[in-house]
């Protein structure tokens, strides 16, 4: 069997290439689908309210399990070149709660404007500590979120995160 | 002796920069009057034979300072480094004991010993207080190596004129390894029918100014004074209640400030909390800000204490961190720095009140659920204003998050000797900086740990469990006063089996008390006693794993608290859940049946109360405890 010439090695390469750049881009794309508008009920595929069985066929898609605590799971994440670590909550209902994402520290840095319009954002903290909170209501799922995307640095965030609104919090059941 | 920075910043009045360059002058003051000082020599070499031995000597020149991270070198603290020659196979049999000793018993010299230089970990320390005039440490090389040792020698309060004197030999090993004399003994008292009834996870804190003990449990904030004209004591109990403490929210805490007599007392809403402070043990409140903007929605927890802020020598010496810790200090006349933590999406956050907790800045990210669980334990702060969290899961160990900046950022310490467990740990902070960790082990063994460097390194792990016999245990809670002196408070049952798991297969059967450690000499030796000798705490399962007990598992929920009063007396909260006759009885009957369906599940607030024995502060040993 013969070895590729030089020039189909060039072509796969840059097929490879393109497809890479095309999932970085629907990836980034899931994260960040509202720059400029309101931020997304989802990260990287993962919406709020999806069902266990379901957030977890797109997790072992993305990532690899690392950690569980009190239905809180953190993932490692596969070749995801912004972010290294993805933690998940279910509900009760054992539906998603909340997603969060952690910047890689030598990945594609996201600015907290990617996440959303920085002008419908409530700023809070200040040099070194800084949110980005957007509250947004889900039309489809009907329920009301909050987008969050934290950092140090005054442009990229080293978090982001959003979080259902109006589930209940499970300490509220465990003192019955 | 230059004052300390702290010393020079109460007042609000002053704009910053105004305070900074005075604290300049000072410290360049200082410097000039008080010139820099060294140990002569300042190394010596020991090899590994019987009677090996090198002496030097400090300066005499005199200081004060807090603890070894308050004290610059040449200035309030200075440095001899040995070296041992050979291998650690060498030292079988020996050891290396320092002996630093002066003459003037109002005066107190401390010494650490760092493996290395001083970067490196702490192995020993001595941090006995006045009246003591030799302080001293032995080291095993065959367990921390050869090679260089740094002794790092402190001026806790030395008045010039009184130099010490140092001395490093190898020796044989000390053969007394117990605690010595006698162990505390302790009384329970019991919340009144109709206070304290639904008393879930208890706070408790002490005000040293008016000698009153404040709990919260649930719905309850109770002030308890004791009536000690007689013997035993009487306890009072009165409601006093905040404005928010019974509207029922999520978790429940109370922090006292011991030394300024402020309780903070709040209920977990939401993203923030409803919180009030009271400076009169709940007479009156002000209603605060809460937790802090935005801070998290899950188990939250309010400590608080000096701030952190350099020493003029400090200042002097490294001006640009001091002038960063300083714009983190206080902003009103109330001295102390005031903490909230809680736990939110995938982290855990700390927001720091510059103003007694009147208002919280935004909180700032303490760790993630990547480095630790997510649930962690109270905050505890440090004489020198060095904040501590403990957490019961990082990686495959327990773990410290420490802050040394006034809560801007946090290192992660992992208890390098515990296993990761179930039950929130605890910290208690000695005066001088030792930090005690109490934990619960993989094990369910209660263990303890000490740190003299802020987490870094531990030593003297141990289970204080070995003298009842205890297999399973939960929540540990710790106090400390003197440096060398805590208290560890858990429930503990010598029974084997799955104690703190959801009870899904056959019942456990075990009962369960609770149960007091105190050591006297830093963590090597502890006295445990039983402190509900005769009334089970619990019969059968205490469940820890939080929201997913199942219903009639987890009536103590999560955690209980200890404290220390002005005279070191020792006071732990806990919800006992073992309250009519006859689940006292059946806990007292050792062949009967002691599983969830012979337990009260009651959740009945009960403080236990030091009786006798030595107290925590050794400047309180001359006055003896009565019950």
């Amino acid at each position: 069997m013969g070895t590729a010439p030089p020039w189909a090695t060039k072509k796969m390469s840059q097929k490879k290439i393109n497809r890479a750049a095309l999932l970085a881009f629907l990836a980034l794309s899931l994260t960040v689908s509202a720059a400029g508008k309101q931020p997304a009920p989802q990260i990287l595929g993962l919406r709020l309210g999806m069902a266990y069985e379901r957030a977890h066929a797109r997790l072992n898609e993305i990532g690899q399990f690392k950690s569980e605590d009190e239905g809180q799971q953190v993932w490692t994440l596969r070749n995801d070149k912004h972010y290294q670590y993805l933690i998940i909550g279910f509900d009760r209902e054992r539906t998603v709660r909340y997603v969060t994402v952690i910047a890689r520290p030598d990945g594609h840095p996201v600015s907290y404007a990617d996440v959303g319009n920085l002008a419908d954002a409530t700023r809070t903290g200040g040099a070194g500590n800084l949110r980005y909170t957007w509250k947004a209501n889900d039309k489809k799922g009907g329920f009301d979120y909050l987008a969050i995307a934290k950092g140090k640095d005054q442009r990229y965030l080293n978090r982001y995160a959003v979080k259902r609104l109006g589930v209940a919090n499970d300490e509220d059941d465990a003192r019955d | 002796m230059c004052p300390s920075i702290s010393a020079l910043l109460p007042s609000s009045a002053v704009p910053s920069n105004l305070k900074l360059r005075l604290i300049f002058l000072v410290g360049i003051c200082c410097a000039l009057v008080f010139p820099a000082s060294a140990s002569t020599p300042t190394s010596g070499t020991l090899s590994p034979s019987n009677g090996s031995s090198t002496t030097w000597a400090g300066s005499g020149i005199g200081g004060a300072t807090t603890d070894e991270t308050t004290c610059v070198d040449g200035t309030d603290c200075d440095v001899f480094t040995i070296t041992l020659t050979g291998s650690p196979s060498n030292y079988q049999g020996l050891v290396l004991a320092i002996n630093v000793s002066h003459s003037v018993t109002l005066n107190d010299y401390d010494f650490y010993v760092h493996k290395g230089d001083l970067s490196g970990p702490v192995v020993a320390s001595a941090t006995a207080g006045i009246p003591e005039t030799m302080e001293s440490a032995v080291i095993d090389p065959t367990v921390s190596g050869t090679g260089v040792y740094t002794v790092h020698i402190v001026d806790s309060t030395v008045a010039p004129g009184d130099p010490y004197s140092g001395v490093a030999t190898i020796t044989t090993p000390p053969t007394d390894s117990q605690a010595h004399g006698t162990a505390p003994t302790y009384a329970n008292y019991q919340s009144p029918p109709g206070l304290g009834d639904s008393s879930g996870e208890p706070s408790i804190g002490s005000n040293f100014n008016s000698g009153r003990i404040m709990t919260q449990a649930l719905l309850d904030t109770l002030q308890v004074t004791f009536n000690t004209s007689t013997s035993p004591a009487t306890a009072t109990w009165l409601l006093k209640d905040g404005p928010n403490t019974n509207i029922i929210t999520l978790d429940p805490i109370l922090f006292t400030d011991s030394q300024t007599g402020r309780t903070v007392v709040s209920q977990l809403f939401g993203t923030t909390s409803l919180s009030a402070f009271t400076d009169n043990d709940g007479a009156t409140y002000t209603v605060s800000q809460g937790g802090g903007i935005a801070s998290g929605v899950d188990h939250e927890t309010v400590g608080g204490g000096p701030f952190r802020l350099c020493t003029t020598d400090q200042l002097l010496a490294t001006p640009v961190p001091c002038a960063q810790l300083a714009a983190r200090g206080p902003i009103t006349q109330y001295p102390h720095a005031v903490y909230y933590a809680s736990q939110d999406i995938g982290d855990a956050e700390m927001a720091l009140s510059q103003d007694g907790g009147l208002t919280y800045e935004a909180a700032h990210p303490m760790y993630t659920l990547v480095e630790c669980g997510g649930l962690h334990g109270h905050i505890k702060v440090s004489k020198s204003g060095i904040v501590y969290v403990p957490n019961k899961s990082c990686g495959s160990n327990q773990g410290l998050i420490v802050s040394m900046d006034n809560g801007l950022t946090f290192a992660v310490e992992p208890v390098i000797t515990s296993t990761s467990g179930t039950s929130d740990p605890s910290v208690g902070v000695g005066a001088k900086g030792r930090v005690y960790f109490g934990y619960i082990g993989g094990d369910g063994h209660p263990h303890i740990s000490v740190s003299d460097d802020q987490g870094r390194s531990w030593h003297y792990d141990l289970d204080v469990g070995v003298p009842y016999a205890i297999r399973n245990a939960a929540f540990p809670e710790v106090v400390a006063g003197d440096n060398d002196r805590a208290s560890f408070f858990f429930l503990g049952t010598p029974s084997a089996g799955d104690a703190t798991g959801a009870d899904t297969g056959t019942p456990f059967d075990g009962v369960w008390h609770g149960y007091l450690a105190t050591t006297y000499d830093g963590g090597k030796n502890w006295f445990t006693v039983d402190a509900t000798p005769s009334d089970a705490v619990q019969l059968g399962v205490i469940c820890t794993q939080g929201t997913t007990c199942p219903s009639g598992t987890r009536n103590l929920l999560d955690f209980n608290d200890v404290t220390v009063d002005q005279a070191g007396r020792v006071f732990a909260a806990y919800t006992d859940g073992c309250i009519t006759a006859a689940c006292i009885a059946k806990g007292n009957n050792v062949s009967g049946s002691h599983t969830r369906a012979d337990n009260d599940q009651a959740t009945k607030a009960t403080i236990i109360r030091q009786s006798t024995g030595k107290g925590l502060f050794k400047s309180q040993d001359s006055t003896r405890l009565q019950p």
